[in-house]
């Protein structure tokens, strides 16, 4: 890991969340350096996602602070800028039900990075090639498997040149032989340098991958740990969590 | 009749004609539109008079009635669209004057609503004109095609709102999400993410809508307007034939709605596709 002195590239501080009366985000404060890869683990309901979607202000947060790449998330242009510069990757893919693969690719460079098409669909294909389905360019997404569908969904935010990747839960909804083509390409990702923030209880992956790990709870981050320290933990908590999920 | 089915290459069709895969293509309803035709075809060769009369007096009414239907549906549509969408705005206000405008039009029937635009409208413009002094106001007269399309447009914008509404809600959250982490702004998502997808959701009750609007026009008949349904009831007046009139506008009615009704589902299914 990078020094403590470089500036974060993500940098929360404080952040607060209610939905109606349930405080869901409890003070949470946090930094990730550049190139780093953080896997957040934690019970359901523990503020995991809404921390990662606050992230790119898909999430409104009622107190706090998120600089990310040195912006503020505060006024409606900057949050665009953001989000132009940090990918995101959902459970359910989200993929755009209307158009192609290849489509699903293209459309946000050209609108949001006004590339020409020839060059969109360029970029477009070296990501296919790279998610390792070059050959589904022109499918549309109800014909794809789950783990193709989110293989597509990756290369989508990759083909913006995101400078980070969230991943919200990204095997949550794959049968399992699906699983691992996804974790691959994203393995593939850190390997490179990617800065990651990932919710997931991919063990593996994150004992593969994660500079860090999170365990958070009840809107705190309870735990931060490397994996090696997390999985060996002596806090309470942890282990009382790790005890249900490893097995 | 039917021969021995062959086993055929990923067909879903019910009806199985040896050797007529093109025909299958061709949706079987459109056998009543030629029915009706048919039937009109016979009665004016059976008895020219009336019926040739009838259909050659109410021809400029049927010029008249799909002008007013299509000219009134495309405003709709634009109408639809910004009600729609000011109802689902984050905006009160914007919020609160489409619901306002859907509640109070759906609660009047469309046929006060024309009389009110027909007869009340002209007189509140001259009055208008008369208190600012403006010449060009104050001498405004009605133009009955005008209010009719205007009636029309206004109330059926109210009914299509709604459709627009529940089609754009009825588009999986995660779709604006996807697009909004993409840098896209709220218009970008809406206009190359969320209407795509909409309007293929909406299709099939925006075509009713076409086919009722249709149908409704022929309540102009009573502001001064000569379509299909005011030249019938003139040619009437003269002939004192209604048995004869009354039928064959029934019947040209039909054709008209028949006929949209198949042009509807033909474009519902091109612009299907599975989610």
């Amino acid at each position: 890991m990078k020094g403590r002195q470089v500036k974060p590239i993500i940098h929360i501080e404080n952040v607060h969340k209610y939905f109606a009366k349930i405080h869901a985000l409890c003070g949470v404060t946090l930094d990730v350096q550049r190139g780093e890869v953080v896997v957040i683990i934690g019970p359901s309901g523990s503020g995991k996602s809404t921390l990662l979607r606050c992230i790119n202000r898909l999430e409104e947060y009622d107190s706090g602070r998120i600089v990310v790449d040195g912006i503020p998330l505060d006024t409606a242009e900057n949050i665009n800028t953001v989000r132009r510069e940090v990918g995101m990757v959902f459970q359910s893919f989200n993929l755009f039900a209307h158009l192609t693969v290849m489509d699903n690719l293209v459309l946000a460079q050209r609108v949001v990075r006004k590339r020409p098409r020839g060059e969109s669909e360029k970029v477009a294909r070296g990501l296919l090639e790279k998610v390792g389905i070059p050959d589904k360019a022109l499918a549309y997404p109800i014909q794809l498997s789950g783990g193709q569908q989110q293989r597509v969904a990756i290369a989508r935010a990759l083909a913006m040149n995101p400078k980070i990747m969230l991943f919200d839960e990204p095997t949550s909804a794959l049968d399992p032989e699906m699983i691992k083509e996804v974790l691959d390409v994203m393995l593939a990702l850190a390997q490179e340098g990617m800065t990651m923030v990932v919710v997931s209880h991919e063990m593996g992956f994150a004992r593969a991958a994660a500079n860090r790990m999170l365990l958070m709870d009840e809107g705190l981050i309870i735990e931060e740990a490397t994996p090696e320290e997390l999985f060996s933990s002596t806090h309470e908590r942890t282990k009382k969590f790790l005890g249900k999920v490893l097995h | 009749m039917e021969g021995q089915p062959k086993p055929r290459p990923s067909g879903s069709k019910i009806f199985y004609i040896p050797g007529g895969e093109t025909l299958l293509r061709i949706d079987p309803w459109w056998g009543l539109v030629a029915l009706v035709i048919g039937l009109i075809i016979l009665l004016i060769a059976v008895s020219p008079d009336p019926f040739w009369n009838i259909t050659r007096f109410v021809r400029d009414g049927i010029v008249i009635t799909i002008f007013i239907t299509i000219t009134a549906f495309l405003f709709t549509l634009v109408a639809g669209m910004l009600g729609g969408l000011g109802r689902l705005s984050q905006n009160w206000f914007v919020h609160g004057v489409a619901t306002l405008y859907v509640e109070i039009v759906r609660g009047i029937p469309l046929l006060v609503q024309l009389l009110a635009w027909y007869f009340a409208f002209p007189v509140i413009v001259q009055q208008i004109g008369q208190w600012l002094h403006i010449s060009a106001l104050a001498e405004y007269q009605a133009n009955a095609i005008f209010t009719a399309i205007m009636g029309l447009v206004v109330c059926y914008g109210a009914y299509m709102s709604e459709i627009y509404r529940a089609g754009i809600q009825s588009i999986p959250k995660g779709q604006t999400e996807a697009a909004r982490s993409l840098g896209m702004t709220h218009f970008q998502s809406l206009r190359y993410v969320i209407l795509p997808q909409a309007v293929r959701v909406i299709l099939p009750p925006v075509g009713n809508e076409f086919v009722a609007l249709l149908k409704d026009s022929s309540l102009v008949s009573v502001v001064a307007v000569a379509d299909l349904t005011r030249r019938g009831r003139e040619f009437m007046a003269v002939h004192f034939n209604p048995i004869e009139v009354w039928a064959m506008v029934a019947l040209l009615y039909l054709v008209l709605t028949l006929f949209s009704a198949r042009l509807v589902a033909w474009v519902e299914r091109r612009t299907r596709f599975e989610r």
